[in-house]
């Protein structure tokens, strides 16, 4: 086998799931959330695919594109929430987004 | 020639049907003609079953016509089928014929009310009810009719549904009669039970080999049906009540048809009730009873349609009296003469009621024969017809039931007696009605209240209908006089065949005829001498009248028997059961429910870092336990 064994690939992944839970845990503004969430999203995908290839088996790689297409839906609505927000003139902050306290 | 018998059952549902679904968009007046209609044709197939029928061979006139299966349990199976014998032909024809009449006068009585629609579709739905019972195939069918007569007679009772008086009488012969139709399903799973079929020929064979206690039970479910049905003693309290429906139905259902298929119920098992003999005289012993009972209520009552109810009861004494003791061919012919002269009765007091803008009570009514010269005439010959004085129709059929009532034996002789009381008290009920009525001048409220339709008594739609009845209770009994001519009697012997001990000699009928129009013509002799002459004071006895005017006590005995007693426990679960255990259970519950919410409610803060938080703390535990566990 070419390249790097598996575990580098699941660092990369872990870190990048890290820097994206972090992001959505500490910042406020929604669009660098929904950002933070992409990126976790993608070091999923990484270590999907990794795995994939160490198996051998494509299921890993089709299971990533289906993230793939789920990631692409829910930026389009979280974009589209977010520049409802803004158009309300409503602060862009997830903080003091909290209507739904109970 | 079941052909007939399937159009007279169906048209009348095709009728309802069609007003019902049609609802608003048809006028009144059509939806009226409809079911005039329907039930007009019900009669031409009544007629082209009879005709067909006539000319069969006398022991071939019985048919079953089978359409589907209807139900099936196992081996247990109804079909749903009409059986057309000349039984259930002289009823259809009677049902048929008289309610096309009925319907009629109610376009003219009717008119004007809010609701006609809602009205003439339940009087299609009666027809079709009545007609299912007498032509049903089997006992369950049977049974379905007796139920829709039940469901429909309440609907129409409580039909001006804003009167709470009206309500309550509804419900009334709704109980009543629904504690017969139990009865009568307890008398049928007994046969089921023996032989696992509810045909009409099975269970007459069946019956016959039964032990005595089972057919006597047999014959007691169909006797509660029968007496709830057709308003005998113990179970007649709902009749006068139900008076509250509109003037039509009381001469639709509560004299002419449904409150008869006691009658015919009985005539139809009665080789059932031949097997239980105690069970069939009991039968006469009630209709004994009712007679003269209700006879002596009518004396006392108000209001005219009330006085005409207890009358009837009277009358479907006899019919109970002459099936009873076994001559049902005579229980029929006066079922027949009844339904001409007594729906013709409460057709000319529905005109009166009508002129008078609805006025029941007689006290008011004096003198209105001068105001309604026709109407007189019609109810003067129906009052005739009801007490027996020959020409008229009542004649012919009552006397040879008091003649047959001779010739069965000392219990006969008991029905004999109350059977010619009842001829007088007849007499004396009917014609202080007429002549309180009737006779006179007009009272003050008369002429004050009177208003004439166009100069005429009444629309054509009613006094058609009533001329018809009027030659009716005329003409009607002169088709059967025992023993010279009995068409009757010899039409139904293939299906109901008079007992030998009811066959009564040539002396005992004129005995009867003698007695009963002597003591018919003495009660309209003291009525005239009372109620006309006023040479006679009323007898002033103030326990009697009380007790009359109680109606025997019957309501308060049942009110402290059955209904206090009842109300008395839901009252004590309510507050002993319901109350402590379901309502504050549940109240409970709900309070115990809130003080959790109220902790949970902490838990939503609505920021979405705190449940991101929440999650990523989560999986972390999660994930630590699976590498510990691993």
């Amino acid at each position: 086998m070419l390249g790097p064994g598996v575990s580098w690939y699941l660092g990369i992944a872990a870190f990048l799931f890290g820097i994206g839970a972090l992001g959505v845990l500490l910042r406020r503004n929604p669009l660098i959330v929904l950002l933070s969430l992409e990126i976790m999203l993608n070091g999923s995908n990484l270590a999907l695919i990794a795995f994939s290839r160490q198996h051998g088996n494509g299921d890993g790689q089709i299971f990533a594109l289906a993230v793939m297409a789920v990631a692409a839906s829910e930026v389009v609505v979280g974009l589209g929430l977010i520049v409802s927000l803004n158009r309300k003139r409503l602060a862009l902050d997830v903080d003091k987004l909290s209507t739904l306290r109970g | 020639m079941t052909v007939g018998a399937w159009i007279c059952l169906l048209a009348p549902l095709a009728g309802a049907v069609a007003i019902t679904a049609a609802g608003t968009r048809i006028s009144r007046v059509t939806a009226a003609w409809i079911s005039t209609g329907s039930v007009a044709v019900a009669f031409a197939g009544a007629i082209v079953a009879f005709v067909d029928m006539l000319g069969k061979n006398p022991q071939n006139r019985s048919h079953i016509s089978s359409a589907w299966t209807w139900l099936q349990a196992g081996s247990f199976k109804v079909d749903l089928s009409v059986l057309v014998d000349p039984l259930s032909v002289f009823m259809m024809l009677v049902v048929s014929g008289v309610g096309m009449l009925i319907v009629l006068y109610s376009i003219g009585y009717m008119h004007g009310d809010e609701e006609e629609r809602r009205y003439f579709a339940y009087m299609s739905l009666f027809v079709f009810s009545m007609l299912m019972l007498v032509e049903g195939g089997n006992l369950l069918l049977l049974l379905a009719g007796w139920g829709l007569v039940g469901l429909s007679s309440y609907l129409l009772i409580g039909f001006w549904h804003e009167r709470p008086s009206a309500i309550r009488a509804a419900k009334k012969a709704f109980v009543m009669n629904a504690f017969g139709d139990a009865t009568m399903a307890l008398a049928f799973f007994v046969l089921i039970a023996h032989s696992n079929s509810l045909a009409f020929s099975t269970a007459f064979t069946t019956s016959g080999h039964l032990s005595s206690t089972a057919v006597n039970l047999v014959a007691l479910g169909l006797l509660g049906g029968a007496a709830a049905k057709s308003a005998q003693i113990p179970l007649h309290t709902w009749l006068p009540d139900a008076m509250e429906g509109p003037t039509p139905v009381s001469a639709l259902i509560h004299a002419a048809t449904m409150v008869t298929a006691g009658v015919y119920l009985i005539a139809r098992t009665h080789v059932i009730f031949e097997h239980a003999r105690t069970i069939q005289l009991l039968a006469g012993g009630l209709g004994a009873l009712t007679i003269v009972v209700a006879g002596l209520i009518a004396l006392v009552q108000t209001d005219i349609k009330r006085v005409i109810a207890y009358s009837t009861m009277s009358q479907i004494g006899y019919m109970f009296l002459a099936v009873g003791i076994g001559t049902y061919a005579n229980g029929m012919f006066h079922l027949m003469t009844h339904a001409f002269f007594k729906a013709l009765l409460f057709m000319a007091a529905g005109v009166v009621i009508h002129a008078l803008a609805g006025e029941q009570d007689i006290r008011n009514m004096r003198g209105i024969g001068a105001l309604m010269p026709r109407t007189k005439w019609a109810f003067l010959a129906g009052s005739l017809a009801l007490v027996g004085i020959p020409p008229f129709a009542g004649f012919f059929s009552k006397d040879s039931i008091i003649a047959a009532a001779m010739a069965d034996g000392w219990e006969g002789w008991v029905f004999w007696v109350c059977a010619l009381i009842g001829t007088f008290l007849t007499g004396l009920y009917t014609f202080r009605l007429y002549f309180l009525v009737f006779r006179g001048e007009p009272s003050p409220f008369v002429r004050e209240h009177h208003h004439s339709d166009h100069g005429t008594e009444g629309p054509w739609t009613m006094m058609l209908p009533v001329g018809i009845l009027t030659v009716l209770a005329v003409i009607g009994g002169w088709i059967q006089f025992a023993p010279f001519w009995t068409p009757i009697t010899r039409w139904l012997a293939p299906v109901a065949p008079t007992l030998p001990s009811a066959e009564p000699h040539r002396w005992m009928e004129l005995v009867a005829s003698i007695a009963a129009v002597l003591l018919g013509l003495a009660g309209i002799g003291v009525a005239w001498l009372v109620y006309e002459r006023r040479s006679l004071r009323v007898p002033r006895a103030r326990s009697v009248q009380r007790l009359f005017e109680h109606k025997f006590y019957f309501d308060e005995l049942y009110d402290s028997l059955f209904y206090k007693p009842a109300a008395a426990l839901s009252e004590w679960t309510r507050r002993g059961f319901e109350e402590p255990v379901v309502l504050a259970g549940g109240t409970e519950l709900g309070d115990d429910a809130q003080f959790i919410g109220r902790g949970v409610r902490r838990l939503q803060t609505g920021l979405i870092r705190t449940y991101a938080l929440a999650l990523a703390g989560g999986l972390a535990v999660l994930a630590v336990v699976f590498i510990a566990v691993k």
